[in-house]
């Protein structure tokens, strides 16, 4: 299993969570962040924002589903301008459901 | 050293920190999320009339996000047994959204107050 973070920007992350449910990925976890790239936030006109709000969505999805997921978010999440996001995967070793206390996904 | 993410009810936190408290694992980082499962989030799930005008509407409402709150526990390899148990145990109402808990592994904690790396900055 892998957890894929991706951080968005707010308004594609909508469009996304209803393409990934489409595809078949429904659960998954959202938290409004704020962060800055590689730019250093942004400037407009003389002000400076350090840091601009983004949605993170958190989601844990069998490895081989991994690559079809990113290919899914990248699709939604592209604009060709900086603050597109990123998109992170680490590894999960188990996932516990609360209600049955089972194993898996 | 582990990291255990578990996604509950806001609710249970204060019951789900008091347990854990009694074990010996008072750390934790708690933050407020929203999300949703198989379910996708909760329609229909309340009981109630509908005026025709809004039905007409043919947009479904319900909740597409529940609140939930993302608790993050940094564990030993030999705690994350006892500690996904007792969870799994104070979490468990037996109706959906109860939440997901999972286990990852984690290469390095630094504590910064001492500079203290690995194991021992982990409580």
């Amino acid at each position: 299993m892998k957890m894929i973070r991706a951080i968005l920007r707010p308004e594609t992350a909508e469009g996304i969570a209803e393409a990934l449910a489409d595809a078949g990925f429904v659960s998954m976890t959202q938290v409004h962040v704020f962060g800055r790239g590689k730019q250093k936030g942004i400037t407009v006109g003389t002000i400076r924002y350090e840091e601009l709000p983004k949605t993170m969505i958190l989601m844990v999805v069998e490895d081989k589903n991994v690559d079809d997921v990113i290919d899914l978010i990248k699709d939604r999440a592209y604009t060709g301008n900086f603050g597109d996001g990123k998109i992170f995967v680490s590894p999960v070793e188990t996932a516990y459901t609360v209600r049955t206390g089972a194993k898996g996904l | 050293m582990k990291e255990i993410i578990a996604i509950i009810r806001p609710r249970k936190v204060g019951p789900t920190r008091n347990a854990l408290e009694q074990l010996g694992f008072p750390s934790m980082t708690a933050t407020a999320v929203t999300g949703r499962g198989l379910q996708r989030g909760i329609a229909g799930e309340v009981n109630m009339d509908c005026p025709p005008e809004l039905l007409a509407t043919n947009k479904p409402g319900g909740m597409k996000y529940v609140p939930k709150r993302l608790l993050s526990i940094v564990v030993q390899n030999s705690d994350v047994e006892t500690v996904v148990k007792t969870i799994i145990e104070v979490n468990q109402t037996a109706q959906i959204g109860d939440g997901k808990i999972f286990v990852c592994p984690l290469d390095n904690a630094v504590r910064v107050r001492t500079d203290e790396r690995g194991e021992s900055a982990v409580l």
